[in-house]
Order: C-alpha cells, then sequence, then structure tokens
C-alpha cells in the first residue's frame, strides 16, 4: 500500500522530536491567541509567522499548521464561554454553544467540540493523504491556459462563497490582483508601481498586507467597539457530555465530518463555508421536535458545525499542496509562508520534497490530538486568558506584529507599510468590504499573469485556447455557472438569509 | 441623485479610484501584444476592469430613500491615530535607539487608544512586554534586533 508506506514516511517526520515540538508550540500558542476575542485565524497566523523564520521549512510549516488549528479551535471557545466569536467559522458555535454555558453545560459544550474537530480531523487527514497524489497527477497534465482558468475558478468561488456583496466582493479581489504585480516584472525587468522606492521591487510584502488590514486594522476597529464581555466562570461543569447528549452528537459529528470535508476542498469553502452548512443541516434533519430547540442550547448544533469547520479546515490544504492555489485567505497565507522558505507551492512539492509533503499530513493529525489532549485540562487557563481586558491586550499584540514586520527583512519599510495597509483596511471595515478575497487576489496576482502570459504566447496571441481546451473549458464552465447560480434570485435570497444569521 | 447605500457608493468610488491609478500608471510601461504581453498589458486589463466595476457598485448604489443601517459610519481617527503614531514612532526609534525604547514607546503611545486606560497597569505591562521579548525573541529565536541604542553598541 502506497498510501500507508507514504503516511509512514509522514509520520517518522512528524514525530521527531523536533517536530512534535513545533507542532505542540504551534497548538498552544495558535490557541492562546485564538481565544482572545476578535483575533481570528488569519491574524493570528500573520501575527506568528515571523517567528517560524529561523526554523527549518518542515517544522514551520508544521508550527504554522498547529498555529491555525489552535486558533480555529480556541475560537470554539471563546464563541462558547464568551458569546463572542473569536472568527468567523465559530458564529454558528456562538448559537447553540453559548446557550448551553448559559444552562450550566459549558464543560458539555467544549469537550463535545474538541471530541468532534479530533474526530473530523483524523477523517479529514486521511482523505488529504488519499487524495493528494491523485490530484497532483492530475496537476501534471495542467497547462498554463487550465491553470489561469483554475484560478479564475477559485477566485470565484472564493467570492462566491463568501458573505457580503458579490460585486464588491470581485472587486477587491481585481484590487488585490492588481497590488500582487506591484515589483518588478519577472518577464521585462520592469519594476512597476514602485514609485523608484528601492524596497518595493521586491513587490509589496505579504506579511505587511495581511498585518495591515487584518491584524492593525481589527485592533483599530476594536477599539471603537467598547467591548462587553461576560464570561461563563461560575460552572464549566463535566467535559464529558452525558449519555443523551452524547446520543445526539454522534450522529452530527459524522454528519458535519462528511460535510465539512467535501466543502473544505471547494475553491473558497473551508472553515467557514463548513460550519454554516453544517448548523443548517443539523437544523433540518432535527426538525421541529428538537429538544432543546435551536439557538437554545441544543448539542447538535454545536457538534456539527465544530466537526465541519475542523474537517474543512483540514481539507481546504488539498488544493493548496497539489495545486498551490489557495481556497482561501488561510492557505493564501501558508502558501505565502511556503515561499518565504523558499518552497514554491505546487504539485511538485510532493515529489520533490516528499518528507516535508507527508510530514505536514501527518502533523495534521497529531496537532488534532495534542489540540483534544491540551484543551480539555487547560479550559481554566483559557477562562482567565478571556477575563484580560483588551486595553491589555492590544498594545501586546502591536508590540509581536511590530518585531514580527520588522524581522522579514530587518528592515523598517515593511513597518511603514503595514501602517499604510492599516489606514486602507480600516477604510475597508468602513466601507463593509470583505478583506479576505484581497488577499487571494494578491498571492495569485503574479501566478495568474505568469500563466496568462504563457498560454497566450503558446497559442500565438488567440485567447480562444481558453475555451477550446476541454479541461480549461470546463473550469471556466464551472466559474461561469457558479456565478448564475448564486445571481439566480432563489438562491440570493437564501444566502442573504443565511449569512444574516451570522451576523 | 440621492445615494442610497452610502457604504457602497463610496466603495465604487474608491475601487474607481484604484483602478484608474493602475491604468494611469500602467501607460508608462510597454504595453506589448497579446501574444507577447509587456509589463503594462495585465494590469492595465485588471485596472480597467476594477474601475468599471467600481463605477457599477456606485451607481447602484444611488436612488431611492438613504438606507440607515449603510451609513458611512464616523471615522475614530483618535484610536487610529494613538495606534499607528505609536507603530511609526516604533519603526522610526528602532535602528537609532534600540529594541528596548522603542517597545516602551510603542506600547506607552498605543496604550492611550484605549477609552478606559489605566496608567498604571500600563506601565507593569510595558515592563512585563520588554523582558518576555527580550528572552523570548532576542535570546530564545535569536532574531537579530538592536536592542541598546546606538551610542551604548559597539
Amino acid at each position: 500500500m502506497e498510501l500507508l508506506s507514504n503516511l509512514a514516511l509522514g509520520f517518522a517526520t512528524a514525530l521527531s522530536l523536533q517536530n512534535l515540538f513545533y507542532a505542540f508550540i504551534g497548538v498552544l500558542i495558535g490557541t492562546l491567541i485564538g481565544v482572545l476575542p476578535g483575533i481570528g485565524p488569519i491574524a493570528t497566523l500573520a501575527m506568528l509567522l515571523p517567528t517560524t523564520y529561523a526554523l527549518e521549512p518542515t517544522s514551520a510549516l508544521i508550527m504554522l499548521a498547529g498555529i491555525y488549528y489552535g486558533a480555529q479551535y480556541g475560537g470554539s471557545t471563546t464563541a462558547i464561554l464568551v458569546n463572542l466569536p473569536g472568527e468567523s467559522s465559530s458564529v454558528v458555535t456562538c448559537l447553540d454553544g453559548y446557550q448551553m454555558a448559559r444552562r450550566g453545560r459549558a464543560g458539555a459544550a467544549l469537550g463535545v467540540a474538541a471530541i468532534g474537530s479530533f474526530f473530523a480531523g483524523t477523517f479529514a487527514t486521511l482523505l488529504v493523504a488519499a487524495f493528494a497524489p491523485p490530484l497532483t497527477e492530475l496537476a501534471f497534465k495542467f497547462g498554463p491556459a487550465e491553470y489561469f482558468s483554475l484560478m479564475v475558478l477559485g477566485l470565484i468561488g472564493a467570492v462566491v462563497l463568501a458573505s457580503g456583496s458579490l460585486i464588491k466582493a470581485i472587486a477587491m479581489i481585481v484590487l488585490g490582483l492588481l497590488l500582487g504585480l506591484v515589483g518588478t516584472d519577472v518577464n521585462s525587468g520592469v519594476a512597476r508601481f514602485t514609485f523608484d522606492v528601492p524596497e518595493l521591487s521586491d513587490g509589496i510584502g505579504f506579511v505587511a498586507v495581511a498585518m495591515g488590514v487584518f491584524g492593525f486594522a481589527e485592533i483599530i476597529a476594536n477599539l471603537e467597539k467598547k467591548d462587553k464581555r461576560e464570561v461563563f466562570t461560575s460552572k464549566v461543569g463535566s467535559l464529558l457530555p452525558n449519555w443523551s447528549e452524547a446520543k445526539q452528537a454522534a450522529p452530527a459529528v459524522a454528519r458535519g465530518t462528511l460535510l465539512g470535508s467535501v466543502l473544505g476542498i471547494l475553491p473558497g469553502g473551508g472553515a467557514l463555508l463548513a460550519a454554516f452548512a453544517a448548523y443548517t443541516v443539523e437544523k433540518k434533519v432535527a426538525g421541529a421536535s428538537a429538544d432543546p430547540p435551536f439557538g437554545k442550547g441544543n448539542i447538535r448544533g454545536v457538534a456539527g458545525p465544530e466537526s465541519a469547520n475542523n474537517a474543512g479546515a483540514q481539507t481546504s490544504f488539498i488544493p493548496m499542496l497539489t495545486l498551490g492555489i489557495p481556497p482561501n485567505a488561510v492557505m493564501a497565507l501558508m502558501i505565502g509562508a511556503m515561499t518565504i522558505h523558499n518552497i514554491q507551492p505546487g504539485p511538485q512539492v510532493m515529489t520533490s520534497n516528499p518528507s516535508l509533503f507527508w510530514g505536514l499530513i501527518a502533523s495534521m493529525w497529531i496537532g488534532n490530538l495534542m489540540l483534544v489532549i491540551l484543551n480539555l485540562p487547560l479550559i481554566g487557563v483559557w477562562i482567565q486568558l478571556l477575563k484580560v481586558p483588551y486595553r491589555l491586550l492590544y498594545p501586546a499584540i502591536l508590540v509581536f506584529c511590530c518585531i514580527g514586520v520588522y524581522s522579514i527583512n530587518n528592515n523598517t519599510f515593511d513597518v511603514y507599510m503595514t501602517v499604510i495597509f492599516a489606514v486602507i483596511g480600516y477604510l475597508f471595515y468602513k466601507l463593509r468590504c470583505e478583506p479576505a478575497p484581497l488577499l487571494l487576489g494578491f498571492i495569485l496576482g503574479p501566478m495568474m499573469e505568469e500563466n496568462l502570459r504563457r498560454a497566450m504566447l503558446l497559442s500565438r496571441g488567440d485567447p480562444t485556447v481558453f475555451f477550446t481546451r476541454p479541461l480549461s473549458l470546463t473550469l471556466l464552465l464551472m466559474a461561469a455557472a457558479l456565478v448564475v447560480i448564486v445571481a439566480l434570485p432563489a438562491i440570493k435570497k437564501t444566502r442573504e438569509v443565511a449569512f444574516q444569521e451570522a451576523d | 441623485m440621492k445615494i442610497r447605500n452610502e457604504q457602497n457608493f463610496w466603495s465604487g468610488v474608491m475601487f474607481f479610484a484604484f483602478g484608474l491609478a493602475f491604468v494611469v500608471l500602467a501607460r508608462e510601461y510597454d504595453m506589448g501584444t497579446a501574444q507577447r504581453m509587456g509589463p503594462a498589458y495585465f494590469p492595465t486589463i485588471l485596472g480597467g476592469l476594477l474601475a468599471a466595476l467600481g463605477v457599477v457598485i456606485a451607481f447602484t448604489a444611488l436612488g431611492g430613500e438613504k438606507q440607515a443601517d449603510h451609513r458611512v459610519e464616523k471615522f475614530h481617527f483618535d484610536a487610529l491615530g494613538w495606534v499607528l503614531s505609536a507603530v511609526v514612532a516604533f519603526a522610526l526609534l528602532l535602528r537609532p535607539a534600540g529594541l528596548v525604547v522603542a517597545l516602551v514607546v510603542l506600547v506607552l503611545i498605543s496604550g492611550m487608544g484605549s477609552h478606559d486606560r489605566n496608567f498604571k497597569q500600563l506601565l507593569v505591562l510595558t515592563a512585563g512586554l520588554v523582558i518576555l521579548v527580550l528572552t523570548v525573541f532576542i535570546y530564545g529565536l535569536g532574531l537579530t534586533l538592536p536592542v541598546w541604542p546606538a551610542f551604548m553598541r559597539d
């Protein structure tokens, strides 16, 4: 069995003392920061990215992946205990999780979230291991035209499934693509849009964009909302769900896992969409006879979405690892991290760097196991952390961000760039322009231009090449179908309603 | 013409301005042909697309009664000012004055941005963060940042 030998290689890599240590540190710090309200996985990853520069690539990616699951899970803890989603994918966890906490079942909600996530993570890790090789094979058949069309599909998928205005999201992508083009053009050597600033000839720093728009702008936005937190500390209760809760939760975990795994692979999918879809499914399955009703602390409303978002978080690594194309903003960050470590993301990673590839996959499972072991006893610590007032948190966050941005190139220029992007990000926030598509476009900009150029060169300037090659045509048709489906009045309405529940 | 959705209207204006800026700036570079694209080709297409999207977004936000929940809220320049000037001060001070001074300034200035600031706590926080950063980043992770002011370094 090739799968087994691959996994064996992966575990051999991931179980080395050094990598275990970094996975542990990643999960621990990720949870620690993820627990803090108002800091999502993207901001957490951007903030902690610099701590991994000094590591070797495999350890760095393992640690970053750990940070990601940690942040994801930390967000759920906050959602259940404080009714504040630490990140968007735990919005639905608030609905029933917080109600459970109010009824004194906070422990059961946290426990089921942890166990459900672990089950989902295990399943999704196997799925990633099974699907990565065939997809990589497929990726090698892709020419530049197919890659270009795939990126179009990925970007369209990302906005279709995102919340908010579709056309604004598309505009944000285009703006991201344009910002990604700043710097020296590889083909002609011309420095584009650099205003003769030498530091810009390598392009705008990707950490500066991510940290400015997600980190700093979020802090400023949080500062103007006076935060009212009501932490449930009185009684967390037993972390194990009782028998009737377990009986209700188990099928919800299974459904959430399957749904999340599928949705994670889709372009634009991932944790957020998975959690929403799972909540809707659980509500439908339970029907009106649900006891207690949904929104009043039904354990299925925690079990389903929590399993789904973890499964989705995991399987969204598939397109990133096999095609080198990020399906969402978190994976865009992972790609950025790979590039910093001089690894060109794409199908060749699996063959040229098998221990990194399989080590990362194996570490996903190990990371999930650590989450369960770590979180259940540490709940008390997280509760203490939730009591720290924001006025003391944000200066600390700023400190880590500033040191991180500076250390990328040991240059203060990146710090100034972050400030500029913080202002832009704050403007986006005021105008309700969702920034995640911008980051996706920013990463894909240069790749898209390169593939467009190559495709057009091969076709001697004939743009129909994108429609005459069957694979490319299929991808473009899928993208067009997505736009049409979302524009249909009936779907548009449900989509709006679905996302409104989140607000 | 009345603006119905302020947020979308101004977003449209912003996208239009960005798109136009890229198109105009790209005119300095070689356009090339479809077969051999020059450095200006892709940015010009994208910039044009962005400007067009901006126009559509702005125009569809016009007409009808003003929607209260889509009004552009007031900008809080005080929080923005404190946080960002703290970061700029950090960047300016880091090389000449060293990490310790830069951190103290960063934490103290940014701490002013909160509506419920507490100086005593802020001072304790500053001291704690300086110690934490020195132990974790400098001695632990071995990042090369200038720790002390330039005149004290050899």
